[in-house]
């Protein structure tokens, strides 16, 4: 069974630590993977910024790359909301395209869903010492209903889970929002860091880039160096710090 | 081209579809509308409504009291003014006219409400299980505004008239009078507002008080 | 309502800083939002109702000149007049009309956001006449002389001490401290307003096409006292509010105060059909109801249809995180929050409101939480395209994106460009692995610190862990 990991953008640029991370996990379960070379982005940040046709071309390069896989696999829930759900039901919609996209999307898997739905990950080997609280991004847990799979890694690491006050509430990423919109964004992530202070925790978990970024972003900007910030497949995998 | 004229033009390129509106289309239009379709309804609607009546009032400060009998409400009504510390005198529908009122001290006068009166008595047309609703519907002896003007509003219901949901409700109005009259009036409990910072206050511009006398 | 959708960034930003709003904000959220879960709670098959409810509009905004027409003629059967009106200017003109041709002198109002986008109270004012709000909230707008900033709870900006500050001027009485007392206050000097009002002007929450009827769902009884006390009612109300049946009214009831706050139902349901009866005491002499489109044609038929199905229930507001820290009143019109990042836009176009569709994060909740399915990040995208097929946001923005676009599709170049990226950002982010400013990403580093890249793009160390691979074998 051939898996193809679809990186994305911000592990590939800011974090590969993440992308290793995800290949061990798959390689220690079993998994064949792939890594094609050539991807760079599924075209979210042009989509939400209304660059349909740069979104649709960056689909089928997509398409083109990880069709012969049996699976793929990303470790983020926004990229996978964009490939499973946005690209078939409204980019490429009642287009001839449309079939070839669906199959695509339905092999199509978030990390942790892949892990503990299909594969059954049971148990892992690697434990991590410290407290946690976990913040619900918001495509993954709302298009994709991932809030138990991440959970069960961090279970399965040995890891104290403490969970925070309004754990599903957008911590003010938004893509370019942040940008766009950087005022009320970093207000947004204020009020989450100031949840994440409250459970007492060691480390913030997550399972998006963007959204830790902008996490780890405020909360070292408030002069807090000591509250980690990982993506659940660092722990899972024994490679966080 | 009046407004009208217009207006409707534009839904009609806007949709796709030329000309005007048909015959065809109004008769599906009332095709659907005459096969009284019911959306879903709760499960815990459909059991036991005067048991659910009566745990909704407890939710919307209506308060309630069971009697036996029609003649037994303006001994409840005197009670319930005794006990709240109100007036004895009420405005009231006319059909409780004949009750024996004087019995009990209370002035009961049967004509619609003022902007003085500070005790409406009425009945209602039906009661909803669901939710806990009084169905007024106003007629020359049953006006709305004796429900709506005084401070505090009494009504009495009867156990027969009660009604699992609002379709049940409209059903009944449909077989017993045909249309809805002009005003078709749902009372949940004393009037409220959250308008300053959020804190619920009873009793805004409608009465402060609703208190149901429930008939076996 | 005037127009300053375009100012919503500054206008956000005095918002975020303004701590009476704020603690505002954060009270009427726990309420709405906890309120909500718990009336949702109570039912076994809500997701069944929004269902048949949002098919329910759908049908209805598919065929809505049909709808209309039959809504129109049962409302002219049981005696009341129909108007038509294309423009806001038009509905103002024909309300006007109605109250000058009776010598309407004073007029009470129950809350109609439609009547606030037309502007209706002024027209009437600037003619010489009287306008009440009845409507708590709108009354206390009324006094400070300020727009709504909610469509549920329009004064839920304003704290108490700056209510009673209000009251106290407004009404010559001493200041009050507790919010009954003013409630109470509220009441006795509306009372005579009431009674004594030759017309009566209130909005309709639907209008039902099988019997004519016009109806209100209030909480107060406000809206009952407007329409029949005095001998005008008058009825304003958007084409897209008609529904096809009672029992369809006994379905959205069930998602409507539910979504608002959380109530299993609202006070006081009031259907109102046509006019006095002969020997009723009650009711008006005259019942007019004025069809306003001003603007909702356009969404006919479009690919932005779904928003005609909206019940003005507000829960999308109070569930978007963006609303939730910057209040109403930053959207610059009628309607904030998702629903009016896509109506504000319809209205009053997208040059005059261009950020609104871009203060979302997508994250999704408003469409889980709106009771007739609209899929309001999906509308609000759509008017990012069209911004984007217009050339309409900022030129940076612009220059950005494509750029972007150019590199990301050519997987060499890309390769480039991201390792020299990911090499300088690490160098910039030195031994505390942070960057502290970067310029184009101000929005970001005015508030955040950027965590720096470890340094390699993980394709290329992918590539060479390939390449040390196939080294060894």
């Amino acid at each position: 069974m051939n898996v193809g990991l679809f990186v994305t953008c911000l592990v590939d640029l800011v974090r590969p630590n993440i992308g290793f991370a995800a290949l061990k996990l798959l390689e220690d379960a079993g998994c064949t993977v792939i890594v094609p070379a050539a991807q760079t982005c599924c075209g979210q940040p042009g989509y939400n910024s209304g660059a349909r046709e740069i979104a649709k071309t960056l689909a089928r390069k997509v398409l083109a790359e990880f069709r012969h896989c049996d699976y793929v696999v990303a470790p983020s829930g926004s990229c996978s909301g964009q490939m499973k759900l946005h690209v078939v039901e409204d980019l490429f919609k009642d287009e001839p395209e449309e079939a070839d996209f669906r199959a695509l999307a339905a092999k199509w898997y978030e990390l942790s869903d892949f892990l503990v739905s299909v594969l059954k990950l049971d148990k892992l080997g690697d434990k991590f010492d410290g407290s946690i609280t976990y913040h619900d991004s918001c495509a993954g847990l709302r298009e994709l209903g991932i809030k138990s799979q991440p959970r069960a890694l961090l279970a399965y690491s040995g890891c104290a889970l403490s969970e925070m006050q309004d754990a599903e509430k957008c911590c003010g990423f938004g893509g370019t929002f942040s940008i766009k919109l950087g005022e009320i964004s970093t207000r947004m992530a204020e009020n989450k860091c100031v949840n994440i202070g409250v459970t007492g925790a060691s480390a913030v978990v997550g399972g998006d880039l963007g959204c830790l970024l902008n996490i780890e972003g405020r909360l070292r900007r408030n002069g807090d160096v000591t509250t980690k910030v990982f993506h659940y497949a660092e722990i899972a995998a024994g490679m966080a710090d | 081209m009046s407004a009208r004229d217009n207006i409707l033009a534009r839904i009609r390129s806007q949709s796709g579809k030329a000309g005007l509106t048909t015959n065809a289309d109004l008769e599906a239009v009332r095709a659907h509308i005459s096969s009284r379709e019911r959306g879903p309804v709760p499960t815990f609607a459909m059991h036991d409504p005067v048991q659910h009546f009566i745990e909704e009032c407890a939710r919307l400060s209506t308060t309630i009291v069971e009697v036996g009998d029609i003649s037994a409400v303006p001994l409840e009504v005197a009670r319930y003014i005794d006990r709240a510390s109100l007036q004895q005198r009420c405005v009231g529908w006319e059909e409780f006219a004949a009750l024996d009122w004087q019995g009990t001290g209370i002035q009961y006068d049967s004509r619609p409400a003022t902007g003085d009166d500070l005790i409406g008595i009425t009945g209602c047309f039906c009661a909803i299980g669901e939710t806990g609703t009084l169905l007024l519907l106003g007629a020359p002896n049953t006006p709305k505004s004796t429900a709506l003007l005084p401070e505090t509003h009494i009504c009495i219901v009867r156990k027969s008239r009660m009604v699992p949901t609002m379709e049940d409700a409209f059903q009944l109005m449909c077989d017993e009078i045909g249309e809805p009259p002009r005003a078709t009036f749902f009372v949940s409990g004393p009037s409220r507002t959250a308008d300053i910072e959020q804190t619920i206050v009873i009793g805004a511009h409608g009465p402060y008080r609703v208190h149901v006398i429930l008939i076996s | 309502m005037q127009v300053q959708s375009m100012h919503f960034k500054q206008t956000a930003s005095s918002k975020l800083n303004d701590a009476v709003l704020q603690t505002a904000l954060k009270k009427s959220k726990g309420k709405f939002v906890d309120g909500r879960a718990l009336g949702v709670a109570q039912i076994d098959n809500w997701e069944d109702i929004r269902t048949f409810a949002a098919s329910m509009r759908d049908r209805v905004i598919d065929n809505l000149d049909a709808y209309l027409l039959e809504f129109e003629r049962n409302a002219i059967r049981r005696g009341a007049e129909v108007h038509w009106a294309e423009t806001a200017e038009e509905a103002n003109s024909i309300v006007l009309g109605i109250a000058q041709r009776n010598g309407v002198k004073t007029i009470t109002k129950s809350k109609s956001m439609v009547t606030e986008e037309i502007a209706l109270n002024d027209a009437l004012i600037g003619a010489g006449i009287r306008v009440m709000e009845t409507d708590l909230g709108e009354y206390i707008l009324q006094l400070a002389e300020e727009p709504p900033s909610h469509i549920v709870a329009p004064a839920v900006h304003k704290s108490k001490e700056q209510v009673a500050e209000l009251f106290m001027k407004a009404h010559h009485k001493p200041r009050l401290t507790d919010i009954p007392a003013m409630t109470r206050e509220a009441r006795e000097q509306l009372r005579s307003h009431f009674l004594g009002a030759d017309m009566g002007i209130s909005g309709a929450n639907f209008v039902i096409a099988e019997t004519g009827t016009t109806l209100t769902v209030t909480n107060e009884g406000n809206a009952d006292l407007v329409t029949t006390l005095p001998r005008i009612h008058c009825v304003v109300t958007g084409i897209e509010k008609v529904i096809p049946t009672l029992e369809d009214f006994a379905t959205l009831i069930r998602l409507l105060p539910r979504s608002a706050i959380g109530q299993s139902i609202a006070n006081y349901l009031t259907l109102t059909t046509g006019v006095k009866a002969h020997g009723e005491s009650d009711g008006p002499e005259q019942m007019h109801i004025v069809l306003v489109d001003a603007g909702r044609t356009k969404l006919v038929g479009s690919d932005m249809k779904d928003m005609l199905r909206c019940i003005r229930c507000g829960a999308c507001m109070n569930h978007c995180p963006v609303y939730q820290n910057i209040g109403g009143h930053a959207y610059g019109w009628v309607y904030p929050g998702p629903m009016g990042s896509v109506l504000t836009p319809t209205y009053v176009g997208i040059e005059n409101a261009g950020d609104l569709p871009n203060a979302a994060t997508f994250c999704g909740e408003c469409q889980v939480v709106c009771p007739v399915k609209i899929p309001l990040p999906d509308l609000m995208r759509k008017w990012r395209e069209r911004q984007f097929d217009m050339q309409l946001r900022p030129f940076s923005e612009r220059a950005a994106i494509a750029m972007w676009g150019y590199f990301v599709k050519r997987p060499a170049l890309y390769s480039f460009a991201t390792r020299i990226a990911a090499r300088v950002a690490a160098l910039m982010g030195g031994r505390e692995k942070l960057i502290h400013s970067l310029p184009g990403i101000d929005g970001w580093t005015q508030g955040r610190d950027m965590p720096a890249p470890e340094g390699k793009t993980f394709r290329e160390m992918y590539a060479a862990r390939l390449a040390a691979q196939k080294v060894k074998t």
